[in-house]
């Protein structure tokens, strides 16, 4: 029977394809008895489990090294610990062989019994670390399920595949993309968070927040992702598909059209140059920027290169990869940001940094790069060899003081000299820049921009910043707005500093690579864009259409609109 | 039998590393050990009974060590607590 469920676009376009659940944090649970001769084997089915589980966690221990050796290694000895506790493995034991309970059964019992004293506690802190017990019995879990063959088999191909789960993690949505999946349906999830920011870029299509996503769609169900609209359609009719497929021509078309303007460069409509950049972070990337013709790599991120390896990769690992960066863009500038970690990104990849009651105001960006210098100074050296093979600038995330700037310039000195000491030959000036998203940096611009050689404005936490806002929490609805009068006239208050000081300033958040905004950003006077690659022609097709000269005049009337909704109102009028 | 009262200093409280360093620091005392917070008595050798034990930041704790080597283990304890688990807060 056919049946629309209602979400929220986190990422456009349309699949077609069969529904594969997914039920994470939750345990697919074979509540039947066991029979009195299988017991014992399903004890050791469990006891193997938990034993894989602790060898997991031992191999990713022994891996680490360097300065994030003793805080992870902290963690995960913690949980090698859970694991290895008498009273839980017994618990666990007992309920399979008292209350004939299979492992996955007693594991989801065990699991919940323990959340719920986790959920009881008073302090806020000690509450929310129940994932450590959800993070622990997840993984003999999941080393349960890899035993089974079925399982393996289900698992190796994700083609022609839609993801429907609770919520999905960055770091899972990568394999499972470059495995054939079509798309993904969330009941969770928020159309702002990192993983749909991830999905626009690998152009899969995602709608989030559909509350009854995983009771009202069935395993292998043939459903219809219409990231256009918000929507998913469960057994979708003759006239779905052929809107499918309307859509699916009308993609070709566009595609023809934008094709066009891969060679061409990015002027207004009234001739005056833009530059678009592309942001990257896989090889991947690099070859989309090439193909869309971006003036250069605006943002590459270096977090891909660590969160993957779930270890801290080395120089000449992280070398090697700048270099082939580099190499790549084939003289084209790159823009490389430095690591911007912090405990919420971390957890993305199952390491966690540091446990933090509030990340997004913790240690993070250059915050956690000064506090382990050893590992600043490992990359900074990595990106300064690299920049003999064309040019680089080097950015720096979450600056919030004149005086990190100063200890990365000194670093980033020492870097370049002792390289010099050595031999080695690197490009006269790798030029230092500061992301500017702390409101702080951005209010207090002036004193600080001559100190670093340019900016780039990151919006994304920028705004959550101003407006006090979690992009990524689904409850505060359209309060997130980066249309909010602070915004515009904080970016406003920072491309004129910029102008001023003569700083080259781009902006990278997701509003460069949103058509919605630039008009706006234009008006405002920004002419250095970067965005994921996929977005880059859509913008470019844009920007031809608008007369930057007209725009330049509605300036100072988007400055004196008093709400986000008259701002809107001005630029329907400048796009008219 | 040794007992000692003691209050829960680092920020983060009994969280699971906290523990997993106590759990570790006592692994090689004969002595039994043992924690009571708020009437709930757990063995200080086991991760799950500490954690459980929800103790934050302030919380009253008893400590109590039986054994031949109970001195020894209490003080080992008492210096964990006293250094904040070396969280440096």
């Amino acid at each position: 029977m056919r049946s629309v469920l209602k979400g929220g676009s986190a990422a456009r376009g349309m699949a077609l394809g069969r529904a594969r659940l997914e039920q994470p944090g939750r345990i697919l649970v074979d509540d039947r008895p066991l029979a009195a001769d299988e017991i014992e084997p399903e004890v050791e089915r469990l006891l193997a489990a938990i034993g894989l589980a602790r060898d997991e966690l031992r191999t990713l221990r022994d891996k680490l090294h360097g300065t994030l050796a003793s805080e992870v290694g902290d963690f995960l000895e913690a949980h090698g610990l859970i694991l290895a506790d008498r009273d839980l493995v017994a618990g666990l034991v007992d309920l399979v062989r008292l209350g004939r309970y299979r492992a996955s059964a007693a594991l989801k019992l065990q699991r919940d019994k323990l959340v719920a004293v986790f959920e009881a506690m008073e302090d806020a802190y000690l509450r929310s670390r129940k994932e450590d017990i959800d993070h622990v019995l997840g993984r003999v879990q999941a080393a349960l399920v890899r035993e089974s063959s079925v399982e393996e088999r289900k698992l190796a191909s994700r083609v022609g595949e839609i993801l429907v789960s609770d919520i999905v993690a960055p770091a899972e949505l990568v394999p499972l993309a470059e495995n054939g999946m079509l798309g993904a349906v969330l009941t969770n999830g928020s159309t702002l968070s990192h993983s749909a920011i991830l999905a626009r870029s690998l152009r899969l299509p995602m709608v989030v927040g559909v509350d009854d996503a995983l009771g009202s769609i069935a395993d292998g169900d043939l459903i219809l992702v219409d990231g256009e609209h918000g929507e998913v359609v469960v057994h979708p009719n003759a006239q779905d598909i052929a809107r499918y497929r309307h859509w699916q021509r009308e993609q070709v078309q566009i595609g023809k059209r934008l094709a066009r303007l891969r060679e061409a460069q990015t002027l207004t409509r009234d001739g005056v140059p833009i530059r678009l950049y592309a942001n990257a972070e896989r090889p991947a990337d690099v070859a989309r920027a090439r193909l869309s013709g971006a003036a250069g790599i605006g943002l590459y991120r270096t977090e891909f290169l660590f969160l993957q390896r779930r270890e801290i990769p080395g120089e000449e690992e992280q070398f090697l990869a700048y270099r082939d960066l580099v190499l790549g863009m084939g003289g084209l500038p790159v823009t490389i940001r430095t690591l911007d970690l912090g405990a919420d990104k971390a957890d993305a990849s199952g390491v966690a940094l540091e446990e933090e009651p509030n990340p997004a105001l913790g240690v993070r960006g250059v915050r956690l790069a000064l506090r382990h210098p050893q590992l600043m100074i490992s990359q900074l050296r990595a990106i300064v060899r690299a920049s003999s093979y064309g040019p680089v600038r080097i950015l720096v995330p979450m600056i919030t003081l004149i005086e990190e700037i100063h200890s990365v310039r000194r670093m980033l000195d020492q870097c370049v000299h002792d390289l010099r000491s050595t031999g080695q030959e690197i490009a006269g000036q790798v030029e230092l820049g500061a992301m500017i998203e702390v409101p702080a940096a951005a209010i207090a611009l002036g004193g600080l921009i001559r100190y670093v050689d340019f900016i780039s404005i990151g919006t994304n936490d920028l705004v959550q910043y101003v407006l006090a806002a979690d992009r990524a929490n689904d409850h505060l609805g359209t309060l997130y707005d980066p249309l909010h009068p602070a915004v515009i006239k904080l970016l406003a208050q920072i491309l004129a500093i910029a102008r001023r000081a003569r700083r080259p300033v781009s902006l990278c958040g997701e509003m460069a690579a949103d058509t919605r905004y630039t008009a706006l950003l234009l008006a405002l006077g920004l002419e250095d864009f970067s965005m994921h690659p996929g977005a880059l022609l859509e913008v470019r097709e844009r920007i031809a259409q608008l007369d930057h000269a007209e725009l330049l005049r509605h300036a100072p009337a988007l400055l004196r609109a008093s709400s986000g909704a008259r701002i809107a109102g001005v630029l329907q009028r400048m796009q008219a | 039998m040794l007992e000692r009262d003691i209050t829960v200093s680092n920020r983060l409280g009994l969280h699971a590393r906290a523990s997993a360093k106590l759990v570790q620091a006592l692994q090689g005392f004969q002595a039994n050990i043992f924690i009571t917070y708020r009437g709930k008595e757990v063995n200080a050798k086991s991760i799950m009974g500490v954690m459980m034990l929800a103790a934050g930041l302030g919380a009253q704790l008893r400590l109590r060590a039986d054994g031949p080597d109970e001195e020894a283990a209490m003080a080992a304890m008492v210096d964990l607590f006293e250094r904040k688990f070396d969280e440096g807060q």
